[in-house]
Order: structure tokens, then C-alpha cells, then sequence
């Protein structure tokens, strides 16, 4: 597994069989970025309720969170008032009676809906795209100046001290993406992997990959007036610049999106994953070194042993 | 392996690794040099994977390329399939490190680091059950709306162990979990206990206390283990080698004898012994006069079993006779399967409370708990405790005669307790005991580990001994 998977797992499994068979459930899990979710039938077994949890929530509704559930989960989607379940931002109420019938088009509907948190998150990605062609319409480069061709600063705290903020302009879309490593050794080894990541694109066959920044320690000068991003040695701050290529039809966008989207999870997986490759190789060499103390036993002497009168033992 | 606090687990799978190329010629050169002592401090020595061979795979993402699971079985094609627990006790630590590695970042979609949060925690705690080859991995994790804004301690994992498991796997285990996963606490706990705290939803138990035999029968071996207040009474653990696997194998041995078996085509009859031993089998209460019943009855009492071939779709249908009340009759009579081992299990169970002191012995008595999918029966508690109240009634009558009938026992309570989370009882138990805010005090964190060193693992705090 080298790529993290996009939806969720849980919601994919619970989904599939109640679909078939309908009963109670009342399950919490969550899901990276600490989003909660909780699916329950309050009501009735074939009205299943599946609701979301999200930390930046507040950021996402600035930023049309709300148009975009409505435009791609309308049908299903409990809107304020009582139904809907307190402390969770996003409720959505599954009626079994009129989900599609046939297999292909179920299982997409359940994908559809296992995807609810990449979904909220490219919110903000999917204004990013209107701002830049707004910008880009609006473009000329004889008056306009440098100040005029940025769009706003989104930014979203995903998690307590991380953060990713978008910026579009109009050539490019520019994204930020905070990270902390809590520990020495993460740290030690997100520094070879960003490093890795700006390395990786000199090569040919990733000429057309987003330009990827990195810096650590200090957020990039232009974030450097943004408030709550933190300064110190455990940060990791990287920088994808996407131009136009990147999200030129909706398939290539929502692509880049989730990318971008899981690219913190991601690299925290492959950090613990090389660890685990790291610990495999010291054992292997901890047992090989093993192996030779174990063969360096000192000999035993075959010295002949006499009696006093000079007589020898004969050995059996 | 799920989350905490919901009633059943989110995945089961068993625990298995597939990976790319043979490892398994490294790991066997590696078992003949186990039985020399190795003072390293990792204890024992690694059956360890083949090195990589040639420049390539080292700059590769090799280590990458695995499945676990069902996965790995469905692609066992193609992959070599390792088992990474074996016997109970983990047997190759990359390969389980590994497993552990997919199944949170690939299942449970859980960071294993903590994350400071906002009016509410949560913690990533997971439970691994290192048993039998086939045995399942489980896992808890908790995302639970806590109220205060208490978030010193997130990402709390949690792991149980066979009875006597050696410290040395509770070390590495320990080590795994906080050095590559970064967890912020973990709580390795007992299996027995934790089957002992799921018994607290049978509405049969009143008072919540850690006292009691634990019958736990999965696939390949049935434990008897005697926990008093939490500890676990290590010599007098019985292992039993008659579990679900020996059962199948029985219905399969009695449809052969009726001359059935040659109507289930051959690749499916395991498959087919085991759905009969899931869901036609009962436990009788006297099998001479149930077989009487039978024989005068015939069409009253055998059912019928409509199948499918796995390949063709052909149709095909058997009579299921005797086996419904033979198969889990093997427990109570295990001579009727096999020669190798004759003592029943309710002697057993006996035997085990005889063999621990006398001061626990009738709280043993009062609660006999029953836990994993071989003890699912019906009726299979009512049989136990009925055997086991015989056995002691009648020690009680020989000694109130053999004190020539000065002394009156005031009789001994026999009580087997039988739940709806049988099934998956331990994991169940520690759903359960994560949830309690007391297990942040007994799992031990992550800063007591910089400090302490894996040894810290080995101290051991029992959980809810006061409740």
C-alpha cells in the first residue's frame, strides 16, 4: 500500500451490508484530521444516520462547504433543526427504501457517501478554482499589478496546530500545508522525505508534477503574516504550486484535490511505515551479529593431561 | 478490531501477512539457531525475514508491497501468505509490525499520535490478540466526545496477551507500539480479564467483580483460566486441545459415517461441516435418550442443509442427523472423537478450581465465564454448569460421609454465565474497560516509557479490581 486509500473503509463495510440487510447499528469511528463520525438508525432500521464530526468546520462553512453539500449530497442531507444530530456538523439521513437498486450503481452510491470527508475538505479546493478563473478572465498584463492578481488567503486549520491554506491566483493555485512531527526520529525523517519530494521532480518522467516547496522551522515569507502558524523546530511547512494543467477538467482537479488532501496523512504513514522498515533491517542485523558471537566460543584444548607418575588417560 | 465503546468489532480478520517473494527460507534458517541462549536484550531472537538482496529493492518500496487480511488471503496467488502469530505468541516482529502498521492506517484511518483537540479527545487504542494461527486480530479504538478539556493523554493504545505470554513479547510489543507508532499510553491486558468484564452485561451478573474461570475456545484450543481479582492463576491454566477446529472435523467425520459426505462435493465440505457446526447444533442434556429420540423420530429431528456448489452452482441437499447434538457433545464426551485426550471439560474446569487456593475456590465456582465462537452452543452453559454442580455435589456428599456425618456442607453455588458477546467476548471487554475514564490511570503513557524503558510493561495494574 503506497498510496493512503480516499475513502473510508468503515463506512464502505456497514454500508454494503445494511444495504442488503437492514438492522440497528450504533457505531462511532473516526477518520484522520479528527473527524468523528457516528452511524446509528434513531428511528427506524431502514433509516440509517450517518453523521460527521469535523474540527475546521468553521473554517469550511467560510469557504461553501454548505453549496457544496447541498449540490452533492442533497437528497440526503438533514438540514439544521431538531433531526439533525448535536455535536456533529454534518448529518445524513440514508433512507434503505430509496437507495438505487441494481449492484454497480448501489456500490457507487455507497462510495459516494464513504467519501463524505474528502468531499467537505475540497470545498475550499473547488473555490480555489472559481477565484482562478475568475483571475484569469479578468487578466491582462499590461494594467494589472501584482497585488491585484491574488485571490484571499483560505485558510484551514485541520488540525490543532496544522494548518493548509490555498491561495489562487491567476496562473497558478498555490497550497500550503503545515505539518508537526512529534518526535525526534519523525522529525529527522520528514526532513529527508520533503527533501526526497523536491529531489523527486528533477527527474524526467516528473516534469509535468506540481512544484513542491518545502521549509522548516519558519512558514514561507508569503505566510509569514498569517496568524496561528507556529515557529519552532518541529514544523514542517510544504508548498504545491498548481498551474492550470493540474486541475484543467474535473477529473484532473478532483484528483489533485484528494491528493493534496491526503498528503499529510500520507507522509505521516510512510514515516511510521520506514521506521518500520528501519526496525526489520536491526533486527536482521542485531541476528547476524548474533550469529557471529554465538560462533566465536573459545576452543577447547585438546592438552594431554598425565597422572604424577606420568601416566595418560585414555579417552573413550 | 473496531473502536471502543460499540458492541462489536468493525473488522475480524485473521491475522495474516502476504508479501512479495519467499521470506520464509530466511526465517527457517533462522529457527535452528534459536535454541542456543541469546542474553541480546530483545530476548528472542528474530526469525527474521531474508535480506534484501540486490541494490534495487533497497532504494525500493518493497516493504511496501504486502496485504493482510482477507486481502492477503485473496491474493494469495500471488504473495507468499506468513502467519506472524504463532502458537499464541508472535513469532516474526516484522511482519507484525507491519500488520499492525495497514491495519491503522489502511482500517482504522486513525492517527496513532495523539492530536490536542479542542473539548474533545480521542484516542486510538487498539487491542491485538496474538492466540492460535487463525485467530483473529482485534482492535479498539476509541473516538469518544469527552466532556472535560482534559487532552494531556490521547492516542491511548491497548493490547492483550495469551495467558502466559512471555514478558519479552509484552516488551517488544511496547516498543513497537511507542517508537514507531508514537502512541501516547498503552495498556496491555489479559485476555481472561478482559472475558471476565464482558460477562458484566449478562444480566445473570450482579456484582461487577474480576473473579472467575474463564473457558475460552476459538479455533484451535480451548483455555481454562482461573483469574482471581484480576490475576490470573498461572499454574493452574489448562489447555484443552479440543476447539472448533476438532468439532468440524467430527461433523465431518459423522457425515462420512452416514454415507452423506458423498453427496457434498469434496472442495466444499469443510465449508459445509462448518456451517452445519454454526447453525444446526445444540447441546443435549442427556445423549442416550436424545439419541432415542432420533431413532424413533427421524423426520421430526433431522434437518436439512441446501447447498450450493462453490464452482458449478449445482444444487445439492443432506440430511443432518446425530451431528446436531454429536458435535458439541465431544467437549462432555471427548472420547467419542479421539483417543488422545479423554478428560471432559466440565472435569477440567473442576480440576482447575480443585488446583487453585482454597480461599478463591467459591468465587471460581460462582462465576464460570464462557468467551470465543466455540462456546456458542446452545444450551452449552446449562450442560456445563448441570456437570460441574454433579462433580462437586458429589465430593461434598463423600466428605460430609467420610466425616461420618458430623459436618453439613452448606452446598457450593455453581454458576456458568453465559452472555450475547460470547463471541467476541475480550474484545468486547476491552470496548468496554477503554471507555471507563479509570483507564487512563492504569495504561501506562508514553512519558513513563522514555523513562522507564519497555521493562515498564511488565508492571502490571489491574483494571476495576475496586469496582
Amino acid at each position: 500500500m503506497i498510496q493512503l486509500e480516499n475513502h473510508n473503509v468503515i463506512i464502505q463495510n456497514v454500508l454494503t451490508e445494511r444495504f442488503v440487510k437492514p438492522g440497528r447499528v450504533d457505531i462511532n469511528f473516526v477518520d484522520y484530521d479528527n473527524v468523528r463520525f457516528h452511524l446509528s438508525t434513531p428511528t427506524s432500521k431502514t433509516q440509517l444516520v450517518l453523521s460527521m464530526g469535523i474540527q475546521c468546520w468553521r473554517d469550511l462553512a467560510k469557504y461553501g462547504v454548505n453549496d457544496m453539500l447541498e449540490s452533492e449530497y442533497g437528497e440526503w442531507l438533514i438540514r439544521d433543526g431538531p433531526e439533525k444530530e448535536q455535536e456533529y456538523d454534518v448529518s445524513l439521513m440514508i433512507d434503505l427504501e430509496k437507495i438505487p437498486e441494481d449492484e454497480a450503481s448501489r456500490a457507487s452510491f455507497i462510495y459516494h457517501l464513504s467519501m463524505l470527508k474528502p468531499m467537505i475538505l475540497s470545498a475550499p479546493f473547488r473555490r480555489a478554482y472559481e477565484t482562478h478563473k475568475q483571475l484569469a478572465a479578468a487578466h491582462s498584463p499590461e494594467t494589472s499589478s501584482a497585488e491585484e492578481k491574488q485571490g484571499d488567503m483560505m485558510i484551514i486549520h485541520y488540525r490543532e496546530e496544522e494548518a493548509f491554506v490555498i491561495q489562487s491566483s491567476w496562473d497558478r493555485i498555490t497550497v500550503y500545508i503545515s505539518t508537526a512531527f512529534k518526535e525526534e526520529t519523525d522529525r529527522v525523517f520528514g526532513r529527508v522525505f520533503l527533501q526526497e519530494f523536491v529531489d523527486a521532480r528533477r527527474l524526467s518522467n516528473l516534469q509535468s508534477a506540481p512544484q513542491v516547496l518545502y521549509t522548516t522551522r519558519e512558514p514561507p515569507l508569503e505566510l509569514r503574516g498569517v496568524p496561528g502558524l507556529k515557529k519552532s523546530d518541529d514544523m514542517g511547512y510544504v508548498t504545491f504550486v498548481l498551474f492550470p494543467r493540474h486541475f484543467a477538467n474535473e477529473d484532473i482537479a478532483k484528483g489533485s484535490i484528494l491528493q493534496i488532501l491526503t498528503f499529510r496523512n500520507y507522509l505521516h504513514y510512510h514515516l511510521k511505515a520506514s521506521k518500520s522498515y528501519m526496525h526489520s533491517r536491526m533486527r536482521i542485523r542485531v541476528h547476524t551479529f548474533g550469529q557471529i558471537l554465538n560462533r566465536a566460543k573459545p576452543e577447547v584444548q585438546a592438552v594431554e593431561r598425565r597422572t604424577a607418575t606420568g601416566r595418560t588417560f585414555r579417552s573413550r | 478490531m473496531g473502536f471502543a465503546g460499540n458492541p462489536e468489532p468493525s473488522f475480524v480478520f485473521p491475522t495474516v501477512i502476504a508479501t512479495h517473494g519467499s521470506s520464509s527460507s530466511g526465517s527457517s534458517g533462522g529457527k535452528s539457531t534459536l535454541s542456543t541462549p541469546n542474553r541480546s536484550g530483545a530476548g528472542v531472537p528474530p526469525p527474521v525475514a531474508s535480506k534484501p538482496g540486490h541494490l534495487a529493492s533497497k532504494r525500493g518500496i518493497d516493504d511496501l508491497d504486502f496485504f493482510i487480511g482477507d486481502e492477503a488471503i485473496a491474493n494469495s496467488k500471488t504473495y507468499a501468505l506468513h502467519y506472524p502469530i504463532k502458537h499464541g505468541m508472535v513469532d516474526n516482529w516484522d511482519h507484525m509490525e507491519r500488520f499492525w502498521g495497514q491495519s491503522i492506517f489502511k482500517y482504522l484511518r486513525a492517527e496513532p499520535e495523539d492530536h490536542y483537540v479542542l473539548l474533545r479527545r480521542e484516542r486510538g487504542l487498539f487491542e491485538e490478540n496474538p492466540k492460535t494461527l487463525f485467530e483473529r486480530t482485534r482492535m479498539v479504538s476509541n473516538a469518544e466526545a469527552a466532556v472535560d478539556l482534559d487532552t494531556r493523554r490521547d492516542g491511548l493504545c491497548m493490547g492483550t496477551e495469551p495467558p502466559l505470554n512471555p514478558p519479552e513479547n509484552r516488551e517488544n510489543t511496547a516498543e513497537i507500539m511507542f517508537e514507531s507508532f508514537n502512541i501516547q499510553g498503552l495498556y496491555i491486558a489479559v485476555q481472561a480479564v478482559l472475558a471476565l468484564a464482558a460477562s458484566w452485561t449478562s444480566s445473570k451478573v450482579t456484582e461487577r467483580n474480576l473473579t472467575g474461570v474463564v473457558i475460552d475456545s476459538g479455533d484451535g484450543v480451548t483455555h481454562t483460566i482461573p483469574v482471581a481479582d484480576g490475576y490470573v492463576i498461572g499454574s493452574s491454566i489448562k489447555h484443552i486441545p479440543i476447539a472448533g477446529r476438532n468439532i468440524t472435523e467430527f461433523v465431518l467425520n459423522l457425515l462420512r459415517d452416514r454415507g452423506e459426505q458423498a453427496n457434498i462435493p469434496s472442495e466444499d465440505q469443510l465449508r459445509v461441516a462448518e456451517r452445519i457446526k454454526e447453525d444446526y447444533t445444540y447441546v443435549c442434556q442427556d445423549i442416550v435418550k436424545e439419541i432415542r429420540k432420533y431413532d424413533t423420530d427421524p423426520y421430526k429431528y433431522f434437518a436439512r442443509f441446501a447447498g450450493e456448489h462453490s464452482v458449478t452452482g449445482r444444487k445439492y441437499d443432506i440430511d443432518i442427523g446425530y451431528e446436531r447434538f454429536l458435535a458439541p457433545e465431544i467437549f462432555f464426551n471427548p472420547e467419542i472423537y479421539s483417543s488422545d485426550f479423554l478428560t471432559p471439560l466440565p472435569e477440567v474446569v473442576d480440576n482447575v478450581i480443585q488446583t487453585s487456593p482454597i480461599d478463591v475456590r467459591r468465587g471460581l465456582y460462582k462465576n464460570i465465564v464462557l468467551s470465543g465462537g466455540s462456546t456458542m452452543f446452545k444450551d452449552f452453559g446449562r450442560r456445563l454448569q448441570r456437570d460441574i454442580k454433579h462433580i462437586v455435589d458429589g465430593r461434598i456428599a463423600n466428605s460430609e460421609q467420610a466425616s461420618g456425618n458430623h459436618m453439613r456442607s452448606t452446598g457450593v453455588d455453581v454458576n456458568v454465565v453465559t452472555h450475547k458477546r460470547q463471541r467476541y467476548a475480550v474484545w468486547y471487554g476491552g470496548s468496554l474497560m477503554a471507555s471507563t475514564p479509570e483507564f487512563y490511570n492504569v495504561a501506562h503513557t508514553k512519558e513513563q516509557y522514555e523513562e522507564y524503558g519497555p521493562s515498564l510493561v511488565r508492571r502490571f495494574s489491574v483494571f476495576g479490581s475496586s469496582s
